[in-house]
């Protein structure tokens, strides 16, 4: 056991090191614009042009740079080329901002997928799971950025029931920070809860042919304690996993199209922003910190899967 | 869970696919959706202007009275529901209706092409890696992990976007960076863990089949093997997968052409039309709105004709895409 | 109930009555207003910032040792004394330009001004690789400096006397535009203590009527009054405190400006909202043209725009009316390439392709394409996607097609945009170009179709535009002040050789706003300054 999960740990951080290089490399290798001559200004002289070069390293070999770079994530004295400002303070700012996003939607989608799961699965068959499946499809066809403008306009600026965009900081004004989300939370968790109520719907109806709740069922249980008390419960453990690991896709960077849409600023926002001025040490931050949540989650799942389920391993 | 033999479960499958009206009503959405695309030079015609035709101070007659197509302060005129500016025009007097019909194209095909892509690495490698298994597995296994710990969106608009300044130049192949090669490259390579992964998994339990190993022992080589005895064995699996995969596809197209990382202007596609009209929602929501209909609609129609055939191949599959 | 985050941060002081601005003609003084800005300014440093977002606040912050009037308009060009006693002198033929810093100056944080600050202010903007860089490179020894990598080494050509407070400059040769370089943000004076480093987080302390007390980048910047700042003619400013909040969707600051959660907005409202404010809201919305050209660079060493009938096939299809329409009417369309309020424009009439506001002529166009032999052409068009660039750039791109070229559109991202296109391997046939004064004289215009500045990366002149004869005038006119009768004469024949020869297509000048909150005097308080757009010492609230 010990020795697979340092193995796993392992691999992740190779998985880190080579997502670095490839974002390095994305930047760098495939042929865009010299940033010393991005840094230079409107007018500037070769001598300037050749200061900055030293000055910046870009006149190294290219594993130099790397190196130097990666380096500075560590240290922290990771520098954005177009601000020269502390990417990882940049990146700080954004993140409570990334995590109310995520950690709302992620409650939401929970919370109403497992309704919609429970009555579809209860139901299955009928009107009420016909709908839901209709709903559930629905959910995972709108494209998040549409849907978002679309609330963002008829909801925060038509009908004036929301804001239209912005964040308020968590500390400062708890209400204020549900209400200015609630339009985000929304949008992002529709794509969640269309796949989410389905997959627990389909686990919820394989489970209900189990040995276990048939014995339950035999026992005389009411139907209603069995697929709480049995049914639920074990339904839920690959969910619960499932959960976790889109939970660190959303904060490492997947919710980039509902920050744009708000306006939230949050790391993907700041992402999206830096990736258009090409200016690099952002985005290999950003897209560290992102491949972070998403490689760790998986592991932890792994690891925990195998301490669960010691055939794994064998694979 | 997947039969040895070849056409009868195909058979059955279809039969059940044949049965399923819902599934079949949306197949057929999906068909004149692509048809409409087809279409796109027909409407041309009747409206009398191209998809990249700018117009800004050109007046049209709407009921008898001469109209602005661009108002002085650059509002766009709304819908005539006429054979000219059915559907309005845009912040450059184009035709929106035209330039749906268009953008359809551009995103279907762009969406069709990359899942076709996906799908042909995606078991390739996974057939590889599965058979094999050894470092050939590892090698591919970490491969597929970088990729995967990339969060798609980001990956998938550092690399459109990178592209576009330089182009692509592996050796005597140079694409430019506003060919629409570049997003169906990156989309199809961003996609290709979520169908390799299952398939590797698949083929593992494959190639421990009594028959594999029959083939093995009559002196198959490994070609032989993969393509002869394992492959045909995948293509349930393929099959469930691709509506999906070009739902998802079509998705991150239309996400990477919003941030500006996909379809280049003036070509349309749905991503960049809902990308400019998001910006005159105010006085032209429809520029919006429209782009979007189409989007959902197509996405929808495969997702639920993608559900009709998991339900009929491979009831038990558990998919799961997300962009 | 979901307001009141923003009102706390808007809590107003009582109005204090008594010291007033310098030329209030009403209008209350004190009090705290929110502004905002649709992305963080450059830098908050007056050594890198080079953009009008940057000087707009810092012009109130960092006074440089001479400045231009706080007025509107040509007055605004006027020069006059800042931190200098009086208007350097200048001798040597142009070479040497010497000031005195007034008596008794004190920085923002109390610290007394002394000569030599002014010294390490240039030695920030050489060794910190600022944009501003290339202004300074004609002192003496400036390029010593920058090779020699030293922050702490000594520029040759600035002398300075702490005890006199006398400054002199040496310059390698004669330089017209130097005294508006003196005027620039860039030598705006800060303390021989601030670090050689971007200050953008704690922006060092400068002599002027506002000091940044705050800055959280890509959050908000405050500014707060300076008591005691005394410098005649220019403005204390009016109200106390001034909170600018960085609000990236420039719909969400019109609807706070609307509601009164944001008193002005620095960008002007996107087209899809302007008619709404221009219609219900002119009692406190007003357009100003800026001095700028907004221009289709044509590259002369790109066939076809090495044959002049195809750069005056450009000319004569490009139609304002369509363009005004992509910057949602805020466009003051030109024939000239100088814009209107530049010393030494002179109004080219009648314009040989036909009046700037008239219609097109595409058959003319397509006649000249067609004599030239160039019909079928393929040309590459460039862009950017800022803005309205992308829509501007399809605009153009539809335009060549329409007269007979095969034209491709080439969008590229802002940020990358202008180091693209001034890379000679590039190539650049034709797109998009635009220009923003730096300083009011017409050499800061003409340096862009200077034969003599073209360079292999990070040029600016992007059609590579070299005839001699025009390098000659703007010869005259860089060695010129902009007052100089000669250099006006001669930048008016540059403007008119350019547009006859077709070298550039330019369209008009862009029209920016200033856009108040009603609690705001929009009467009395406001001014739009030409080199620093909105005047915010002339802020007030109504009384």
């Amino acid at each position: 056991m010990a020795r697979f999960a340092v193995r796993r740990l392992m691999q992740m951080l190779f998985v880190m090191f080579a997502v670095s290089v490839l974002t390095f490399l994305i930047f760098n290798v495939i042929p865009n614009s010299d940033p010393a001559e991005r840094m230079a200004g409107k007018q500037p002289t070769e001598r300037q042009i050749a200061a900055i070069r030293t000055e910046w390293g870009f006149d190294e070999p290219l594993h130099v740079q790397y190196a130097t770079t990666m380096k500075k994530v560590f240290t922290g004295d990771l520098v954005s080329y177009t601000t020269q400002l502390d990417v990882l303070e940049e990146i700080a700012k954004g993140v409570p901002r990334t995590l109310s996003l995520a950690l709302g939607a992620a409650v939401l989608w929970m919370v109403v997928a497992v309704g919609f799961g429970l009555l579809g699965a209860m139901r299955a068959g009928g009107l009420a799971d016909k709908v839901i499946t209709v709903l559930a499809l629905v959910g995972i066809s709108l494209p998040v950025f549409w849907i978002g403008a679309l609330m963002n306009y008829y909801l925060g600026f038509k009908a004036g029931i929301f804001d239209d965009g912005g964040y308020v900081e968590l500390t400062k004004d708890p209400i204020g920070w549900a209400y200015h989300l609630i339009l985000p939370w929304t949008a992002l968790a529709l794509l969640f809860i269309g796949i989410y109520s389905r997959i627990l719907r389909s686990n919820l109806l394989d489970t209900m042919n189990e040995d276990f709740v048939r014995t339950a069922r035999a026992k005389g249980l009411s139907e209603r304690r069995v697929l709480v008390r049995h049914v639920l419960r074990n339904s839920l453990i690959p969910f619960v996993t499932l959960w976790g690991l889109d939970f660190g896709l959303v904060v490492g960077g997947g919710a980039i199209l509902t920050e744009t849409v708000f306006d939230l600023e949050g790391v993907g926002q700041f992402a999206a922003d830096s990736i258009a001025q090409f200016d690099v040490p952002p985005v290999l931050a950003v897209v560290m910190f992102g491949a972070f949540f998403i490689v760790v989650l998986n592991a932890v799942v792994d690891i925990l899967y195998a301490y669960l389920d010691p055939r794994i391993r064998l694979t | 869970m997947v039969e040895a033999e070849g056409l009868g479960p195909w058979r059955a499958a279809l039969r059940r696919l044949r049965r399923n009206r819902m599934a079949l009503a949306f197949g057929l959405l999906f068909m004149m959706l692509v048809a409409s695309a087809f279409a796109a030079p027909v409407w041309e015609g009747a409206a009398g202007r191209g998809p990249l035709a700018n117009n800004l101070d050109g007046k049209i007659m709407v009921e008898g009275k001469p109209q602005n197509v661009v108002s002085l302060q650059g509002v766009p005129i709304d819908p005539t529901w006429g054979k000219e500016y059915f559907l309005g025009a845009d912040q450059n007097g184009r035709d929106s209706m035209v330039r749906l019909l268009y953008g359809a194209r551009n995103s279907l095909l762009i969406g069709i092409l990359a899942a076709l892509i996906t799908t042909l690495v995606a078991v390739a490698v996974g057939l590889v890696a599965g058979y094999f298994r050894g470092p050939v597995d590892g090698v591919i296994r970490t491969v597929l992990d970088v990729i995967w710990a990339f969060p798609v969106v980001l990956l998938g608009v550092a690399l459109g976007t990178a592209l576009a300044l330089g182009g692509l130049k592996v050796g005597p192949i140079v694409i430019a960076g506003d060919s629409k090669l570049i997003p169906i490259f990156v989309i199809a390579v961003v996609y290709v863990p979520y169908l390799a992964r299952p398939v590797r998994g698949q083929v593992l339990s494959l190639r421990e089949k009594e028959f594999v190993e029959a083939a093995r022992a009559q002196g198959a080589g490994p070609l032989r093997t993969m393509f002869s005895e394992i492959l045909p064995n995948l293509s349930s699996t393929v099959v469930v997968f691709f509506p999906i995969l070009v739902a998802n596809a079509i998705l991150l197209e239309a996400a990477l052409s919003f941030l500006g990382a996909g379809v280049r202007a003036p070509e349309p596609s749905w991503g960049n039309m809902i990308d400019s009209g998001v910006e005159r929602i105010v006085t032209a929501p429809h520029l919006a709105i429209a782009p979007g209909l189409m989007l959902v609609l197509t996405v929808l129609a495969l997702n639920v004709f993608g559900d009709g055939v998991r339900d009929a191949f491979d009831p038990r599959a558990k998919l799961r895409m997300e962009t | 109930m979901r307001k009141l985050a923003l009102l706390i941060a808007v809590v107003s002081v009582p109005f204090a009555v008594g010291a007033c601005g310098s030329s209030s003609e009403g209008g209350a003084t004190g009090g705290e207003i929110t502004i905002s800005q649709s992305s963080q300014p450059d830098f908050l440093d007056p050594a890198l910032s080079y953009t009008v977002n940057g000087w707009e606040p810092q012009w109130l912050v960092y006074t440089p040792p001479v400045t231009y009037r706080h007025e509107e308009g040509e007055a605004g060009t006027q020069l006059i004394p800042g931190v200098a006693k009086a208007m350097p002198k200048v001798s040597n033929g142009g070479k040497t330009y010497t000031f005195t810093l007034r008596k008794g100056l004190k920085y923002s944080d109390g610290k007394p001004v002394k000569a030599s600050d002014w010294e390490h202010t240039i030695k920030r903007v050489l060794n910190l690789e600022s944009g501003g860089s290339f202004f300074f490179e004609g002192i003496e020894g400036a390029g010593e400096y920058v090779d020699s990598g030293k922050s702490d080494g000594d520029i040759s050509g600035i002398e300075t006397d702490d005890q006199s407070g006398e400054v002199t400059i040496s310059l390698e040769k004669a330089d017209g535009q130097f005294m508006n370089v003196l005027a620039m943000n860039f030598s705006g004076i800060v303390p021989s203590d601030t670090p050689f480093k971007n200050m953008s987080k704690t922006p060092p302390p400068g002599v002027g009527p506002y000091e940044f007390t705050k800055s959280v980048p890509n959050r908000e910047f405050v500014m707060e009054q300076v008591k005691g700042f005394d410098i005649p003619e220019i403005p204390k400013g009016k109200v106390d405190k001034i909170t600018t909040k960085i609000i990236k969707s420039a719909n969400r600051q019109t609807d706070q400006v609307i509601k009164g959660d944001l008193d002005y907005m620095q960008d002007p409202p996107l087209p899809d909202r302007l008619p709404e404010v221009r219609s219900k809201y002119s009692d406190r919305y007003k357009e100003y043209t800026t001095v700028s050209t907004y221009y289709f660079f044509m590259n002369t060493r790109v066939p076809p725009f090495d044959k002049q009938e195809v750069r005056e096939a450009v000319n004569h299809a490009i139609d304002s009316g369509a363009l005004t329409r992509l910057f949602g009417g805020r466009l003051a369309p030109e024939c000239n390439f100088l814009p209107s309020s530049l010393p030494g424009y002179e109004k080219i009439e009648p314009c040989p392709f036909g009046a700037p506001d008239g219609p097109a002529d595409l058959d003319k166009a397509r006649a000249l394409i067609e004599d030239a032999g160039e019909e079928g052409t393929a040309v590459e068009v460039y862009t950017n996607n800022d803005e309205n660039r992308p829509e501007i750039g399809q605009y153009y791109a539809d335009l060549l097609n329409k007269i007979g070229l095969k034209a491709e559109l080439k969008s590229l991202d802002g940020g990358v945009y202008f180091q693209t296109i001034g890379n000679a391997k590039t190539k650049a046939a034709t797109g998009f170009a635009n220009w923003f004064e730096d300083f009011p004289h017409p050499g800061n215009f003409l340096f862009l179709v200077d034969g003599e500045a073209i360079q292999p990366t990070n040029n600016q002149n992007f059609g590579n535009v070299d005839d001699p004869e025009l390098n000659k005038l703007i010869d005259t006119v860089q060695a010129g002040s902009a007052d100089d009768e000669e250099v006006q004469q001669a930048a008016a024949e540059a403007d008119r050789l350019l547009i006859e020869k077709s070298y550039v297509a330019p369209y008009g000048s862009e029209k920016r706003s200033i856009f108040l909150s009603e609690r705001m005097d929009f009467e009395n308080c406001k001014s739009f300054h030409p080199v620093y757009n909105t005047d915010y010492s002339a802020f007030c609230l109504k009384e």
